[in-house]
């Protein structure tokens, strides 16, 4: 028997491989330019979400503000045990409190909604804050009544250096403006800001200020104390302390750690998305290419190459394309860095650098190679087809897809792989499962709507010459159809339901949402300026609709007498209901548009008990079940109460909505303030600043200021999300035009045909417009179908939204496309329209 | 041997019941008219083609019964193939096309072995050239330096000057014949040329698919 010595020389095979793509890399640049820009994109949106997650931790610190914080709630805090802990640390005081700035001695006064920090001389501890001018921070201390507010107010309210502004019914001084806080977590993240001196709070009515006083105390360890035994000093001197929350560094920014988490996940799948259609038009030009080597293969196997060896080499150049690709284009993606960091730090604060990540590295790695072997198995397999007993025919059959039962599998498996690999980062594997599936779905019909296209025509008959070609093109053996189709198909499904949802979305925050939202929040209205604030409202606009509320700040802080925090995750949809006091209202009657979903009302027999209502969403991301038992921190004092049911909680509106109503018997006995909307039928009637003059301790916030600032942000988003999908279309062209040019030999021949039988130039050219009509006709009929389903379906059931068809803004996606697509093909196609007629005659 | 192809339910019978034996050293011509079967007869011999009836024998090997990548093993070294069409890989150069055979095979120092059976056929200016930048006459050198390099037991060659004008005629087969002298090997030649045919030392006429 002959020995099989099929391991041979694995770096000969290496060499013949670098040799073989050296040479011939140019009949392979569709692949390398479709692989470079999805695995680019890829790299991208890892880098960068790592690169923000990096600025988030190595900045907890920073954006806590401390080692860790102790948080006073509304009281001011027991100064014993502060000056316990500045024995071993600084301890910075600050003060929150939400308040309306407003100017005077201006011709048109103007107020805004502002949360407002007092600071001490210790501020900041970690992280520097940005000022002009440079010394503002240490004047705030110094002089009297001045304050320091952010840009925006700047901007807004007209404001110059030393300009006085009111806070409540006292003056200050603006004496600069506020750049950048390092602390940004919480309420500062998207709203107006300002800094005052410690002293200042001596001048205001603190008392009056409620639920929206915050007492903090930052602290920084000395040098000499390590932070664990730090941190545990101080959680001993709270143990038995109710009123007192720690808050530690790696809790800060989970907001914007959720969000950043949720949108890198999304744009993943987009990038893989652009892969997968990559992968149609890789397995397209590959076989292409193995067909061009057809003799060589022929010749190697004559020599006595194995079969097995041949396909080693072809997925060799693979390989090393993708590592220099992968290298590459993950190199690239920090240039990026810089360019991001200029987008997110006007609206965060926050300042990314690129940081390398082997682990991203390696998945990107893994990514581009799950998707090149699925799409190169059939294609290399092809290679068996190949016979050395060709050469003394001189003929060669081109080659097809060879799909094995094993090839199959092994494809399938690696799919699973692949998927699996999304699935499990993202944070709600259903959704990336979930939609691969679409995608899939959506190619096979893409593949059979081709299949069902050239089916169709061939049975069409038409006298007129150029139909005629048009039908030919789209029905031959050989014919692009089916990978037009499938990858334009995609990328159009794609950019589409991302545009309906992105438009959809918009519309509804900026148009719909107003409509039926209030006009106005009052916050902190007192029990005693109760029925004057009614009385004014009213008097200022008779048919306005007031709703007032009461409400009360707690914080929940056992549910079932375990400590929430200590298993619900920052990633959590509804860890903002454990994060921070919440505020809580009652009520006697179920509200109107928050339907009980299981549970029932207030049990009236025992008004000593304290019931809860909670929102239906947030029991399901915490795993409550009615009958479990809430601890809430009221004003320090710790309350127990049965959850009893759960509401619908629909906070689109805008209107009042609480995650948690607690039964009025009970509720009413607990000091607290009240919360108004009103909707006025006249909103120019309403004058803030008089308003003011008579609540100087009420806070106003005007909700189409607040939607504007959402509707910034969103903007921004959706800009970065079509730019994304766009990468979708812009790869399913490059298929495209490859195919073309892998065509190319054919289509030469043909119009070489064309032009002997005396067609003139405009007929082929008119022919291939008939061409490009009927297949991008039916991609967009098909894909408009696919995507009105999938963004109906994202805005209805995940963002429960109002659904619309925007016909204009179709349109606008549609011929843009459509337009880049015929000039691609009419371009890609010219090279082929002027044959020379003598090569068919030396019959090359 | 026999060998059937099936094509469109019309069974074609290629070659019909054809047995010889090949001794070392011998040199065999087979000739025919175009169609009678001869490069099919070749094609078996080499493992190119599987016969459907009957044994092939190479040394102690029954070609017949091995696997494609078994026979490969064999083809590698011990067969030298040469075509009608000198297939030489057109992004190689004629150095690299004819180290390519001696590297699978694992000998050492290709490139220089390659280099010294190209000089000796007269190519040694030619090393670093693309096909596409030599003559038919040079290619069809190269590519038989490329079967023999291995210095293989037996040669198959279809019709290898049947692309070449007299004068590189007369070059290839003095190569061939040479070779088969120096190397104590077998020859196995299609060929239409009668001058090439009677150099060799028996002479197979196939007839439809038959011994004559
Ligand atoms: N793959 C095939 N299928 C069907 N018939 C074939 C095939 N290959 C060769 N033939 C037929 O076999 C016969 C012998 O062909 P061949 O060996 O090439 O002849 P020769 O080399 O003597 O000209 C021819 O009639 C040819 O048509
Ligand atoms: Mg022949």
């Amino acid at each position: 028997m002959v020995k099989l010595n099929k391991n041979q020389n694995f770096s000969l095979y290496f060499k013949y491989a670098l040799r073989d793509l050296t040479r011939s890399y140019n009949k392979i640049l569709s692949i390398i330019i479709t692989l470079f820009i999805s695995l680019f994109i890829l790299s991208s949106i890892m880098t960068i979400e790592d690169s923000l997650e990096n600025e988030l931790n190595e900045n907890a610190k920073l954006l806590l503000g401390g080692d860790i914080e102790i948080d006073y709630n509304n009281r001011e805090g027991d100064q014993t045990k502060i000056d316990k802990i500045t024995k071993f640390a600084t301890v910075s005081q600050m003060v929150e409190f939400s308040t309306m700035i407003s100017t005077v001695n201006k011709k048109i006064n103007k107020t805004s909604f502002t949360r407002v920090k007092s600071v001490d001389q210790f501020y900041p501890l970690y992280g520097n804050a940005f000022y002009e001018p440079n010394d503002a921070l240490e004047k705030l201390n110094q002089i009297e009544s001045s304050i320091l507010v952010n840009e925006n107010i700047f901007k807004n309210l007209n404001l110059k250096i030393n300009d006085i502004v009111k806070v409540q019914d006292k003056e200050f001084k603006v004496i600069g403006i506020v750049k950048v806080l390092p602390d940004i977590g919480g309420a500062f993240v998207f709203g107006d800001f300002a800094l005052t001196g410690k002293k200042t709070l001596d001048k205001l009515d603190l008392n009056t200020l409620g639920s929206f006083l915050n007492y903090e105390y930052k602290v920084k360890f000395n040098k000499s104390v390590n932070s664990k035994e730090g941190i545990k000093r101080v959680e001993s001197l709270f143990k038995d302390q109710n009123r007192v929350r720690l808050r530690y560094p790696e809790n800060s920014a989970g907001g914007i750690r959720r969000i950043v988490d949720n949108f890198s996940q999304f744009l993943s799948l987009v990038s893989i998305s652009a892969m997968l259609i990559a992968g149609i038009g890789i397995a397209n030009t590959l076989l292409s290419f193995i067909n061009q080597k057809n003799s060589s293969i022929a010749v190697q196997k004559a020599i006595g190459v194995f079969s097995g060896n041949i396909k080693t080499i072809y997925y060799l150049q693979l390989a090393i394309l993708l590592v220099l690709i992968t290298v590459f284009s993950y190199g690239l993606s920090f240039f990026l860095i810089p360019i991001v960091d200029k987008y997110i730090s006007d609206g965060l604060g926050l300042n990314i650098e690129a940081s390398f990540s082997f682990l991203n590295l390696i998945i990107v790695f893994l990514v581009g190679m799950l998707v090149m072997i699925i799409f190169s198995i059939p294609t290399v397999n092809s290679i068996d087809q190949v016979k050395a007993s060709n050469l003394f025919r001189n003929v060669f059959q081109s080659l097809q897809f060879n799909y094995s039962v094993k090839s199959v599998i092994i494809s399938i498996v690696l799919l699973i792989i692949l998927i699996s690999l999304f699935a499990i980062r993202s944070s709600i594997p259903f959704y990336s499962v979930a939609y691969f599936v679409s995608f899939f779905i959506c190619l096979l019909i893409f593949y059979y709507l081709s299949v069902t296209i050239i089916y169709l025509l061939k049975k069409y008959k038409n006298s007129k010459i150029s139909v005629k070609i048009a039908v030919k093109n789209i029905t031959q053996s050989k014919s692009i159809t089916p990978i037009t189709i499938m990858s334009l198909g995609l990328g159009m499904t794609l950019l589409l339901t991302l545009t309906f949802v992105g438009s959809n979305f918009k519309r509804e925050i900026s148009k719909s949402i107003p409509e039926i939202a209030p006009d106005y929040f009052f916050l902190g209205i007192q029990n005693d300026q109760r029925e004057k604030f009614e009385k004014m409202i009213f008097n200022s606009d008779n048919k306005s609709k007031i709703e007032v509320v009461p409400m009360v700040s707690a914080g929940l802080v056992k549910i079932n007498g375990i400590d929430p925090n200590s298993y619900i995750k920052n990633t959590n949809d509804s860890y903002w209901v454990i994060m921070n006091d919440r505020r809580i209202s009652w009520s006697d009657e179920i509200p109107k548009d928050n339907p009980l979903t299981q549970g029932s009302w207030w049990d009236l027999s025992s008004p000593d008990k304290l019931q809860i209502s909670l929102d239906s969403k947030v029991a399901q991301d915490f795993g409550v079940k009615i009958g479990d038992i809430f601890t809430l921190n009221i004003y320090g004092r710790e309350i127990d109460g049965e959850v009893v049911n759960f509401r619908l909680v629909d906070y689109r509106d805008l209107s009042i909505n609480f995650a948690m109503l607690l039964n009025p018997q009970f509720a009413n006995k607990i000091p607290h303030e009240y919360l108004s909307t009103v909707k006025f039928n006249n909103i120019d009637k309403f004058d803030g600043i008089n308003f003011l003059d008579e609540f100087p301790s009420v806070s106003i916030v005007k909700i189409s200021d607040y939607l504007k600032k959402v509707t910034d942000v969103l903007n921004k988003v959706f800009i970065a999300v079509i730019i994304i999908s766009t990468v979708t279309v812009i790869i399913g062209l490059v298929v495209i035009s490859s195919a073309i040019i892998v065509q190319g030999k054919i289509k030469t021949f043909q119009n070489l045909v064309f032009k002997i039988l005396g067609f003139s130039k405009k007929e082929i050219i008119y022919s291939s417009l008939i061409e490009f009509i009927i297949t991008f006709f039916s991609i967009i009929l098909f894909s408009t179908i696919f995507s009105i389903v999938s963004s109906k379906f994202i805005i209805e059931n995940i963002f429960q939204l109002k659904w619309l068809f925007e016909f204009d803004i179709f349109l606008n996606v549609t011929i843009t496309v459509g337009l880049v697509t015929m000039i691609l093909i009419v371009f890609t196609n010219l090279k082929y329209l002027s044959p020379k007629v003598y090569p068919l005659v030396r019959n090359e | 041997m026999n060998l059937n192809y099936n094509t469109d339910n019309n069974l074609i019978n290629v070659l019909q019941d054809v047995s010889f034996e090949v001794d070392y050293k011998e040199t065999i011509s087979v000739v025919g008219e175009s169609g009678s079967g001869k490069t099919s007869l070749i094609m078996l011999i080499g493992g190119l083609e599987k016969a459907s009836s009957g044994k092939i024998e190479f040394k102690d090997f029954e070609i017949s019964s091995l696997k494609e990548d078994e026979i490969s093993e064999i083809r590698r070294k011990d067969i030298g193939i040469v075509f009608q069409s000198c297939y030489l890989i057109p992004n190689y150069t004629a150095i690299e096309n004819v180290s390519l055979a001696l590297e699978i095979n694992k000998i050492k120092d290709p490139i220089n072995k390659a280099k010294e059976i190209l000089d000796k056929f007269g190519l040694g200016n030619r090393l670093n050239n693309l096909p596409s930048q030599l003559s038919g006459g040079e290619q069809q050198r190269v590519a038989i330096a490329r079967s023999i390099v291995m210095k293989p037991e037996l040669i198959l060659a279809d019709e290898p000057t049947g692309n070449l004008d007299s004068e590189n005629s007369e070059l290839i087969s003095n190569i061939l014949f040479d070779y088969v002298k120096e190397e104590n090997a077998s020859l196995i030649m299609v060929t239409h040329d009668n001058k090439l045919a009677n150099l060799s030392k028996r002479i197979i006429k196939i007839k439809d698919g038959k011994i004559e």
